[in-house]
C-alpha cells in the first residue's frame, strides 16, 4: 500500500467544520462528502446532527482513525485541532488560508511540526484538496449547481492554484471529458507536487497528467519526480509566472541572464518534460494524450476538405517546427487514379467541396505509412459527408495506430460527427491551430520516452 | 570530491576570502583545473612595466577591477598593442583608472567560435550551468541554456545542443567545427566549480573555439554573498 494512499483513496473521510449553515464551506462540503463511497465522519462540537447525519463533537471522539481528515476552520485555531488528531487520522488537508500565503509562516511551520509529530500527513494548508469521481471524494467547496464536476477519466488535474483547479475541472466537464483525480496542493508545506507525481506515475488509473503551477520551492526534487512520472505517461505543465525576475544582484552575464523561468524551462526542456504555452494549450493537449498514446515522429500528412483551414493548420505546423513533406511519388500517382482530377493531391490533400465520406478514407489509406500522424479537417456544411465519416476514421485509425486528430467546422451535422469520433478516440478541435497543437503533443520528435 | 573541487578548495584557501576575485587571479585557478587560458603578466599599480617584456606583440592589456561587469566601458581595455612604447602607454592609461588594482597584459587571442560559459546559484535548483554562443546570441537574442550542476559529459552535451546557435559550433558555412572535447570539458570543470558549493558565481565570457581546443579569454568568479 502507498502511504499517499490515505489522501487518494480514503477509506474513510472526516469533515471538522462540518455545517448546517447554506452558504457555508463547511455545508458545501459537508453536502459532497454525503455522497463519497467510504465512511463520512462529520465533526463539529456544537451539533449533534446535520440532515440527520450524526455529528462528533471532536476528531477524538471517532469510532476509527481515520484515512483523511478535511479540516475547514479559520487559521488560528488549526494547530489545536490539529493536535486533536493524535492517533486519528493518516492524513489531514488544511483547507483553511492564513498561512505562509498571507505571511504567517510561524503558523504554518507550527502545524508542519505537528503533523511530523504526530505522523500525519499533510495537504496544503490553503487548498481545495482532492476530487475524485470514482470514490465521490469532493472536499471542493463550491455546489455542485454552481460548479459542474467532470465524469470518470483517466486524466489526473494536479494544480498549485485553487483557482485554476477549478477551471480546469470546470472546463473538462463542459467538453464532456473525465478525470480520474484532480487535486490541489496550495501552500505545499508538506505533500507536495513531487509526493503527488511519484503517487500518480504509479498509479493504473492515470494515463495523462495534467499541471498548472507557479513555483516550486526545491527545483531538483521537483525535476526528478517530473521526469520518474513522464517516463512512465505523459505529463503536461502549464507553468505561470514567466516574467518574473531572478531578483540576482548579479556583476556576471549568467547572474543576469538566469531568469527565474528561464533556468526552470531549460532544465525542463533537456529533461524531457514538455511544458505547454498556456490554459487551452494544456487542456488541448491534455484531451489527445488522455485518448491516444504518443508516438515518435514529427511528419504529418493532412487530409482536408477546406483548402484554407488546410494552408492555417499548415502554419500552425511550421510555428512548431513539424513538418508536412510532399507526398512520395507513387502515392501522388496512385491518388490521381482513385480520386476526381480537380482534387489538389499533395500535403495537405484537398479533397474539395465535393468530396464523399469514402474519399477520406482512400486518402489516408495511401499516405498511412508516410507519416508519424495525421490530421482530418472537414468543413461539414458539404453534402457528400454524413456520420459515416466517424466509422471510417475510426477505422483507419485502429489500422495505423498513429496519432489521429480532427479539426471540424461548426455545421449541422458536426454535433453528431463530434461525438462518434470523441467515443472512437479521435480528439476533435474547434480550430486547424487547435488541432495542431493537439497533434503536436502526440508526436515526441524522437525526444520523450513515453509509452 | 573531485581533483577539480580540491583545487578549488586549496586556492581558497591560499588566497583568503578577502575581496573580489581580480581576473589574473581567477585565470590561475582555471589553470590549476586544466583549462586553457592566454599567457600573461599582471602588473600591480604602481609597479613599471619589466624591459624587454617577456611576452610576444601584439598584446592586450585589461585593467584589474574588482567588482566590475564590464572593463572595456571604462576604457579599461587596449586591444592589438604592437610594441613596447605602446604597452607603457596602455598601461600608463589604464593605470589612470581610480579603482584599477594593476594591469593584466597577456597574448592576443586568435579569433574563433565565441561562447560564455557561466555558472550561478539559482534560488530554485540551486547551483546551475548556463551555456551560450558568445557575442551578439547572448546580448540580443539570449540564446543560453541552463542545467543542474554538476554535470556528466552527457548532460554537458545535452546542455550544449540545447541552444538554437549550437550548430554554428558544428561548422556553418564553410566554417570548421569546433573542437566538442575541449568544450564539453570546459562545460564540466565549470560545473564541477560552481557545484562544490564554495563560490557564488562564476562567468567565462568569452571563451574562443578552435578546431583543437578551447581558450578562456576573460574570467569572473565571486564567492557567496555572506
Amino acid at each position: 500500500m502507498n502511504p499517499l494512499d490515505c489522501l487518494f483513496k480514503p477509506r474513510s473521510v472526516a469533515l471538522v467544520g462540518a455545517s448546517a449553515d447554506e452558504g457555508r464551506p463547511g455545508c458545501v462540503v459537508f453536502r459532497n462528502l454525503r455522497a463519497f463511497r467510504g465512511r463520512f465522519y462529520p465533526v463539529n462540537p456544537h451539533r449533534t446532527e446535520i440532515d440527520g447525519v450524526p455529528v462528533y463533537a471532536s476528531v477524538c471522539d471517532l469510532p476509527e482513525t481515520v484515512d483523511l481528515s478535511v479540516i475547514l476552520r479559520p487559521a488560528p485555531e488549526v494547530p489545536e485541532l490539529l493536535a486533536a488528531h493524535a492517533g486519528k487520522a493518516r492524513c489531514a488537508a488544511i483547507v483553511s488560508a492564513g498561512f505562509a500565503e498571507t505571511g504567517s509562516e510561524s503558523l504554518q511551520r507550527e502545524v508542519v511540526r505537528l503533523g511530523r509529530e504526530l505522523g500525519i500527513r499533510l495537504l496544503g494548508p490553503n487548498c481545495l484538496g482532492v476530487f475524485s469521481p470514482y470514490q465521490r471524494l469532493d472536499t471542493l467547496f463550491l455546489p455542485r449547481e454552481r460548479l459542474k464536476r467532470p465524469k470518470k477519466g483517466n486524466a489526473a488535474v494536479v494544480s498549485q492554484s485553487g483557482a485554476l483547479l477549478l477551471c480546469l475541472l470546470e472546463a473538462l466537464a463542459f467538453s464532456g471529458r473525465g478525470v480520474s483525480w484532480g487535486i490541489n496542493y496550495g501552500n505545499a508545506a508538506d505533500i507536495d507536487a513531487a509526493d503527488i507525481y511519484d503517487y500518480l506515475a504509479e498509479e493504473r488509473g492515470t494515463g495523462v497528467v495534467i499541471s498548472y503551477l507557479e513555483s516550486v520551492a526545491d527545483g531538483r526534487r521537483f525535476v526528478a519526480a517530473a521526469e520518474r512520472l513522464a517516463e512512465r505517461k505523459p505529463l503536461l505543465i502549464l507553468k505561470a509566472g514567466k516574467g518574473e525576475s531572478g531578483q540576482r544582484a548579479a556583476c556576471s552575464h549568467t547572474g543576469r541572464l538566469a531568469g527565474k523561468y528561464e533556468v526552470f524551462s531549460s532544465i525542463m526542456r533537456q529533461s524531457g518534460i514538455r511544458e505547454v504555452s498556456d490554459f487551452e494549450e494544456l487542456l488541448d493537449a491534455g484531451h489527445a494524450l488522455a485518448v491516444q498514446r504518443p508516438s515518435r515522429g514529427n511528419r504529418i500528412g493532412i487530409v482536408t476538405n477546406a483548402g484554407g483551414l488546410g494552408v492555417l493548420a499548415a502554419d500552425e505546423c511550421a510555428r512548431h517546427g513539424i513538418e508536412l513533406p510532399p507526398l512520395p511519388e507513387a502515392v501522388r500517382q496512385r491518388l490521381h487514379e482513385n480520386l476526381p482530377p480537380f482534387y489538389s493531391v499533395a500535403n495537405p490533400i484537398d479533397l474539395t467541396g465535393q468530396v464523399r465520406d469514402v474519399e477520406y478514407l482512400t486518402a489516408l489509406d495511401s499516405i498511412r505509412d508516410e507519416y508519424d500522424g495525421f490530421l482530418v479537417i472537414a468543413h461539414t456544411g458539404v453534402i457528400g459527408l454524413s456520420l459515416r465519416l466517424a466509422e471510417l476514421l475510426s477505422a483507419f485509425r485502429a489500422v495505423s495506430g498513429k496519432p489521429l486528430v480532427a479539426h471540424l467546422t461548426s455545421g449541422g451535422i458536426t454535433g453528431g460527427l463530434a461525438g462518434r469520433l470523441e467515443k472512437a478516440g479521435i480528439p476533435v478541435y474547434p480550430s486547424p491551430e487547435r488541432a495542431v497543437r493537439g497533434l503536436r503533443l502526440l508526436l515526441n520528435n524522437g525526444e520523450a520516452p513515453w509509452g | 570530491m573531485g581533483v577539480t573541487t580540491e583545487t578549488l578548495r586549496q586556492f581558497l584557501a591560499v588566497r583568503g576570502n578577502g575581496g573580489a576575485f581580480l581576473e589574473h587571479e581567477v585565470k590561475r585557478l582555471l589553470r590549476l583545473v586544466g583549462m586553457a587560458v592566454p599567457a600573461g603578466i599582471f602588473i600591480p599599480a604602481g609597479e613599471t612595466v619589466p624591459v624587454p617584456f617577456p611576452l610576444p606583440f601584439p598584446l592586450v592589456a585589461k585593467a584589474a577591477l574588482p567588482g566590475v561587469s564590464s572593463k572595456s566601458d571604462l576604457g579599461g581595455v587596449r586591444l592589438g598593442i604592437r610594441d613596447a612604447a605602446g604597452l607603457s602607454a596602455a598601461v600608463a592609461d589604464i593605470g589612470k583608472i581610480p579603482a584599477a588594482a594593476g594591469v593584466l597584459v597577456e597574448e592576443m587571442a586568435r579569433p574563433g567560435v565565441e561562447v560564455i560559459v557561466g555558472g550561478t546559484v539559482d534560488p530554485q535548483f540551486g547551483p546551475i550551468v548556463m551555456f551560450g554562443l558568445g557575442g551578439l546570441f547572448v546580448e540580443l537574442f539570449r540564446d543560453v541554456a541552463f542545467a543542474m550542476a554538476p554535470l556528466d559529459r552527457a548532460g554537458a552535451g545535452r546542455l550544449v545542443a540545447a541552444t538554437r546557435g549550437a550548430r554554428l559550433l558544428c561548422g556553418y558555412r564553410g566554417q570548421p567545427p569546433v573542437g566538442m572535447e575541449p568544450l564539453l570539458s570546459v562545460v564540466m570543470t565549470v560545473s564541477e566549480l560552481i557545484g562544490s558549493g564554495l563560490i557564488g558565481e562564476i562567468d567565462l565570457n568569452p571563451v574562443e573555439l578552435y578546431p583543437d581546443g578551447a581558450l578562456v579569454v576573460d574570467a569572473k568568479m565571486q564567492l557567496l554573498p555572506q
